[in-house]
């Protein structure tokens, strides 16, 4: 799809500048308009299209300056749920956990105005990015319906909407995150994979799903079968363990290949990342690798950040000059 | 017939109330506050939900857990043989802990739990029961890269809790807890565990409680009515509940820990129905040998739902008491 070889790119979000963290929490206690939060936002995603175009990334992304967390942006603006509270996730991190208290649906598009704002400021490509209904699902309470399935697959068909408007707004790249798709496997797992056929059903656009931590090598070779042309997973969190898994079955989707851990401090060297290409290249074939961080980078400061994603654009072009020579 | 509870308690309030603990840790890991200022802070914390579970009138209280960042490292950072790795999903839930990894000689070396303990009991209107990670579980969620495997790091651990366990009773625990949800996944070790479960208590003279949750004991009981154990605590909510035909499989022998209220749902059940629950619970064993409470730890919900929940367990109990009597 891509001309050059392992096409670079980010998992969705990227870290808030302080002046917008601020106006959030102006806004949060009204002592801030609204409007003007927006202004900000727009500001802040201007800066990080620019930044991602000087780092040299291949596939954008508007950098969610204006959500918060990942399931409540879509829980907020959709019928159906109402945030319960924080919720501790690790170390001192919260999400606000929506509970579903009705049936549950779209009152219109969610993330379309943002992705074609973010796409009119560059000449490359932005992702459409979207939570996947499990994780939805997972990572709310569930108060109304009777089974988790039936909540599953009617946030499936909210999101299937959603991915569609992306699509005729002219996203060429649509990412449906599910980090939770590994929760209960035994369980699960064919509930996942029929939500995400829901979902990209019917789509022409290149479709993504981000899986992240817990036991991958449970869901594997099952994984294979969701409906999309790429798996993204975090490889050096654990120092590419999951390699060893993927040498058989072989992995038949393209791979965004998680170069840079996303919740550690350090920067990772360009070497680092070239190593850990090359190490992939014995698994998996070059035309189906794509170059990513390991997650969301939103935890991450900014100097952490683009520190980060410049190690991964330098790995990245040597492996490239690597390949053709 | 006593009302418990599990372990975790959320750590801050709901908002607009400030979440303190959260901050301060932001500002530790900055260097503006010290090490010392935290534990004032998480003192503060511990003696407020300390008096919270006695407000609502539950008879046997723990510390909440306020100094733990997770069940896993708050353990194996105190004991040799460990480094502490990145992060992985606990159980089939939404929170993340880091992952322990075996490097060495697993030993104990000092008391881990026993001031916090001993801080709990000295703040506490009601009785304090100390809760420790059990020796499977611990050993199950880590990484062993000592190359021991999984037996060898079970009895090692088994060792080194059991210096832990005789601490926390020389400290005045008239009743110490051990938790092992990893039973549930590792069914087919449950030979190993009672050798296990024969170390860890050997010598530790308080009531004895063990505490699985996130499922049920299908397979497990009623072997594991043989374990030096006084109390055996129960998820009546996970795996559909099915711990109630579980045990008609055989009569129950031990003291029962009763989890009734679902610790990782909103939904807030009814006095009524917890009534309900600790009448069909007294068929199985006498009301003297209850110990009702949540689930689990009720770190998964809001703490405004935590208290609720609690509210109505007191009351449920009551009823059942009334009812009783």
């Amino acid at each position: 799809m891509m001309a050059a070889a392992f096409p670079t790119t980010t998992v969705g979000s990227l870290p808030k500048p302080p002046y917008l963290l601020e106006a959030r929490r102006k806004v949060s206690r009204r002592q801030l308009d609204p409007a003007e939060l927006r202004r900000l936002e727009r500001q802040a995603t201007e800066e990080w299209i620019r930044l991602q175009e000087e780092i040299g990334l291949d596939i954008l992304v508007d950098g969610e300056m204006y959500r918060g967390d990942m399931v409540a942006f879509f829980a907020d603006q959709m019928d159906g749920f109402e945030i319960a509270g924080l919720v501790r996730s690790y170390g001192n991190r919260y999400y606000p956990k929506p509970a579903v208290i009705g049936p549950v649906g779209r009152r219109g598009p969610l993330t379309v105005d943002w992705f074609r704002f973010a796409q009119g400021l560059t000449a490359r490509p932005v992702k459409g990015m979207l939570t996947g209904p499990y994780t939805i699902a997972e990572w709310s309470f569930n108060e109304y319906y009777p089974t988790r399935r039936e909540l599953v697959l009617e946030l499936a068909r909210a999101v299937h909407d959603e991915a569609a408007d992306l699509e005729r707004a002219g996203a060429r790249y649509i990412q449906i995150d599910e980090p939770a798709i590994h929760t209960r496997p035994e369980e699960d797992f064919e509930l996942a994979v029929e939500a995400m056929e829901i979902v990209t059903r019917g789509l022409n656009a290149y479709t993504v799903t981000h899986v992240c931590y817990g036991d991958v090598p449970r869901i594997y070779p099952a994984m294979l079968r969701l409906a999309v042309r790429q798996i993204d997973l975090a490889l050096k969190n654990d120092d590419y363990a999951l390699l060893e898994t993927f040498r058989s079955p072989r992995f038949t989707k393209d791979i965004g290949l998680g170069v840079v851990d996303a919740h550690s401090h350090r920067a990772e060297s360009a070497d680092e990342v070239a190593d850990g290409i090359r190490r992939t290249l014995e698994v998996i074939p070059a035309e189906q690798i794509y170059v990513s961080p390991d997650c969301g980078l939103k935890t991450r400061t900014a100097d952490e950040t683009v520190a980060k994603l410049r190690a991964m654009v330098e790995g990245t072009a040597r492996m490239r000059r690597e390949l053709a020579s | 017939m006593q009302t418990t509870v599990v372990g975790s308690y959320p750590k801050i309030p709901d908002p607009p109330a400030p979440g303190r603990w959260r901050t301060s840790v932001e500002k530790r890991q900055r260097g503006e506050i010290s090490a010392a200022d935290l534990r004032r802070i998480e003192d503060d914390v511990t003696a407020e939900v300390l008096r919270e579970q006695a407000d609502a009138g539950i008879d046997v209280v723990t510390d909440g857990q306020i100094r733990w960042e997770d069940g896993l490292t708050y353990f194996a950072r105190g004991l040799d043989g460990f480094t502490i790795n990145g992060l992985q999903r606990y159980f089939d839930t939404n929170v993340y802990y880091r992952q322990p990894v075996v490097t060495g000689e697993v030993t104990w070396q000092a008391p881990i739990s026993v001031a916090d303990f001993t801080f709990a009991a000295a703040h506490s209107e009601r009785p304090v029961k100390p809760v420790v990670t059990g020796p499977l579980t611990l050993a199950a969620m880590s990484r062993d890269d000592h190359g021991g495997g999984l037996e060898r790091v079970v009895m090692a651990l088994a060792r080194a809790l059991n210096d832990e366990l005789r601490a926390l009773a020389a400290a005045g625990a008239p009743m110490i807890q051990v938790d092992e949800p990893a039973l549930l996944i590792h069914r087919d070790a449950l030979p190993l565990f009672r050798r296990a479960m024969d170390v860890l208590w050997e010598g530790v003279g308080t009531r004895r409680a063990l505490y699985t949750y996130f499922g049920h004991v299908e397979g497990l009981y009623p072997a594991m009515l043989d374990l030096p154990v006084d109390v055996i605590g129960l998820d009546f909510v996970a795996g559909r509940a099915r711990n109630w035909d579980v045990l008609r499989q055989a009569k129950f022998t031990k003291e029962l820990g009763l989890g009734v209220l679902d610790a990782r749902n909103t939904r807030l059940e009814t006095p009524e129905q917890v009534a309900e629950a600790c009448r069909r619970a007294m068929e199985l064993v006498p009301a003297a040998a209850l110990h009702v409470g949540p689930s689990a730890g009720l770190e998964f919900l809001p703490r405004r739902v935590a208290r609720r929940k609690l509210d109505a367990l007191v009351a449920g109990v009551r009823l059942a008491k009334e009812g009783a009597a």
